[in-house]
């Protein structure tokens, strides 16, 4: 059964593709709509703000992590156990 | 109040011996039939003090019952009997075995009401769990097992040197909240020590280092227990101290990141579980009747979802023998229950409304909001859309999908029954907890009301998360795997101790054999030698001279002497008597 739904979902891909976007579309809009009753700050006041900041965190964790792993913290899957062969 | 107690963790520890003599079905059955019970007896436990014994003045207590407590040992027996489940295809006795005294030492720990009985048992989380590592019998885990082992002995050290010292400044060992204001050394190593269990960075790269190398079920029972008794202490102990906010945003986002990083599964997950210990902790510091609900509450959640996850992943590694992403892709088609239910807990964890992670997590975050302290909020706004990114997207794409098919011979079968059945029950409670959150709600110990489905929370959440899915399937060729590890700070104990090893066994031993035994030879013992020809010297003049000198000077006195006084001449003699005579008679006048 789960095999059939997921074989479906591939076959029409571009389907899905677009049925997310509308999604997200929607969700912008609906924020427009929503009632805010606990103010916290600034961006709890801007429609559409969430959003864009998930779109920012999940860029910034993804490029922000791979560089400092490029850069320094990378190492060979076999560092450790190299050394006590030595 | 009821009179009668039973300590649910005896039940445990009375049931270790019996294991390994029982065979088949009937080992399978006392195996859930203990947790079984145990649950069964929390849930009927009153609050109270019980099992109170006096030792030379020592208030010991086994038993204390509170509503604090209950919510752990709640979650902790259920989960005993889930992990059992999942741990039912094991041939061998003794995972089974560890795995009990494990969940019975956490169950210690959360009813202990004095340090020395927390510590005892703290020790015993710690002994189960090592064994737990070895059981995997490979020599990677064995080496990990004892890095998890020393590491934890120190925490240990930790927390017992704190507990003497304050009993030395208090003359208690009551295990209850410390006051902020007044924290001195003492609090502050308990606390080191709880942090080294909690996980908290830079005490925490023991976490996956251990989790990645357990065996199959027993990193099923430790992703819940060691963390989670830590929080419970830190609770217990600690509410309110602001450094606790800190640490708690820091290691929210540092499992994040490094979990990007991570290229095997259950290593990726360990560093999740440090990033969803610091909500909890988080919750901790800001102290207030909300967060610490919080925080019980997502303790709560995160037992259950986070075995979910790694019995998911525990699920692959057992039947294809692998748990690292550039090896793995494809899986959809071979083990689709497996992949529903990982998808389950990495919904849950993610915070998706009408999964658990939404009702618990939410509160921390809300706590933060209401504290002001919105850097707090938004940082940990930020790891949760990082947790999405990895556990939710991450782990099932790179498992499941990615490739067309895997790279190696395709598995016959789904994860074993025992295991779909375990993750099943965890994936119910998951859902439960999410769609119903008023059930988890009632046994949460602080007074304070929250409502997690409001409109806006829903709305705000969705975005993020949705976003958060958008930008990953847009980065997706950022992010596949590289078959390497990130460097994190075991590296001073794995990599920097081979450093000062080599440094003792080259550096030190040059220098001892070129300068020391140099300056030795030619410094010290010339000098030595100098020396001791002057005292030789001044022994036998000055001091030998001395003393014959003056035996030769008391035998020519003597000599003068004998002349003098016995000439051999009478009248000598006489004329002196005389003269004595005179004197003495002379004398006598004159005092008279």
């Amino acid at each position: 059964m789960i095999v059939r739904f997921i074989s479906l979902l591939r076959q029409h891909y571009g389907l899905v593709q677009k049925g997310f976007c509308v999604l997200l579309g929607l969700l912008v809009l609906g924020d427009l709509f929503v009632p805010r009753h606990h103010i916290h700050f600034l961006g709890d006041e801007i429609p559409g703000f969430w959003s864009l900041f998930g779109f920012l965190a999940c860029a910034i964790i993804i490029i922000g992590s791979k560089w400092l792993g490029h850069a320094w913290l990378f190492r060979p899957e076999d560092y450790y156990d190299r050394q006590g062969k030595k | 109040m009821n009179p009668f107690f039973f300590h649910p963790a005896i039940l445990f520890f009375a049931a270790l011996p019996v294991v390994p003599w029982l065979k088949g079905v009937w080992r399978s059955a006392f195996v859930i039939a203990v947790p079984l019970v145990a649950f069964t007896i929390v849930i009927g436990l009153e609050p109270g003090m019980h099992g109170v014994i006096d030792v030379h003045g020592l208030q010991l207590v086994f038993g204390r019952v509170d509503k604090l407590a209950l919510v752990f040992a709640n979650v902790f027996t259920l989960m005993a009997v889930i992990g059992a489940i999942y741990g039912l295809h094991v041939k061998e006795p003794w995972q089974q075995v560890a795995s009990m005294g494990y969940v019975g030492s956490a169950l210690g720990c959360v009813f202990a009401g004095d340090f020395l009985t927390l510590f005892l048992f703290w020790e015993g989380l710690m002994v189960f769990s090592t064994a737990l590592v070895f059981l995997r019998r490979t020599e990677q885990s064995t080496k990990a097992g004892y890095r998890y082992f020393l590491v934890h002995v120190s925490g240990g050290l930790l927390l017992l040197g704190g507990i003497f010292l304050h009993f030395h400044q208090t003359g208690s060992i009551a295990f209850t909240a410390f006051d902020p204001d007044h924290a001195g050394l003492a609090q502050y190593l308990i606390l080191a020590g709880f942090l080294l269990n909690a996980a908290v960075p830079p005490l925490h790269a023991w976490l996956p280092d251990a989790y990645g190398s357990a065996t199959v079920v027993g990193s099923v029972f430790m992703c819940a227990y060691t963390t989670k008794t830590a929080v419970y202490a830190l609770i217990r102990c600690f509410p309110g101290f602001e450094i606790l906010i800190v640490l708690g945003v820091v290691m929210a986002l540092y499992g994040v990141v490094y979990a990007v990083l991570e290229n095997d599964a259950r290593r990726l997950l360990s560093y999740h579980i440090i990033s969803q210990v610091g909500y909890m902790v988080t919750g901790v510091g800001i102290g207030t009747a909300l967060s610490l609900n919080g925080a019980c509450a997502h303790a709560y959640a995160h037992i259950l979802y986070k075995a979910l996850l790694f019995m998911g992943v525990g699920g692959v590694l057992q039947v294809t023998g692998r748990s690292r992403f550039s090896e793995l892709g494809g899986l959809w088609k071979y083990m689709p229950y497996t992949l529903f239910f990982t998808l389950i807990g990495g919904l849950s964890i993610s915070a998706f409304p009408l999964f658990s992670g939404f009702v618990s997590k939410s509160m921390v975050i809300s706590g933060a909001w209401e504290d002001h302290l919105q850097w707090a909020a938004l940082g940990l706004t930020l790891a949760s859309a990082g947790t999405f990114l990895h556990t939710g997207l991450k782990v099932p794409y790179f498992i499941w999908f990615w490739r067309d098919k895997p790279s190696f011979e395709p598995p016959k079968k789904d994860a074993p029954l025992n295991m779909l059945i375990a993750m099943g029950i965890a994936a119910y409670y998951c859902v439960l907890i999410g769609v119903n959150p008023g059930g988890l709600y009632r046994l949460l110990p602080f007074d304070a009301t929250y409502h997690p489905y409001s409109s806006y929370h829903v709305m705000e959440s969705m975005q993020i998360l949705l976003f958060t899915m958008l930008g990953f399937f847009l980065l997706i060729k950022k992010l596949y795997p590289e078959p390497k590890v990130g460097l994190d700070l075991d590296w001073f104990y794995r990599r920097g101790a081979g450093y000062f090893l080599a440094f003792c066994f080259h550096v030190l031993k040059m220098l001892d054999e070129q300068v020391i035994k140099n300056l030795h030879r030619n410094l010290a013992l010339p000098l030595l030698r100098g020396f001791a020809r002057v005292a030789n010297w001044n022994d036998q003049r000055v001091v030998d001279g001395v003393v014959d000198n003056s035996a030769a000077a008391v035998l020519r006195l003597g000599d003068h002497m004998r002349v003098f006084m016995q000439p051999g001449i009478l009248s000598r003699y006489i004329a002196r008597t005389l003269t004595v005579l005179a004197g003495i008679a002379l004398l006598a006048l004159y005092l008279r």
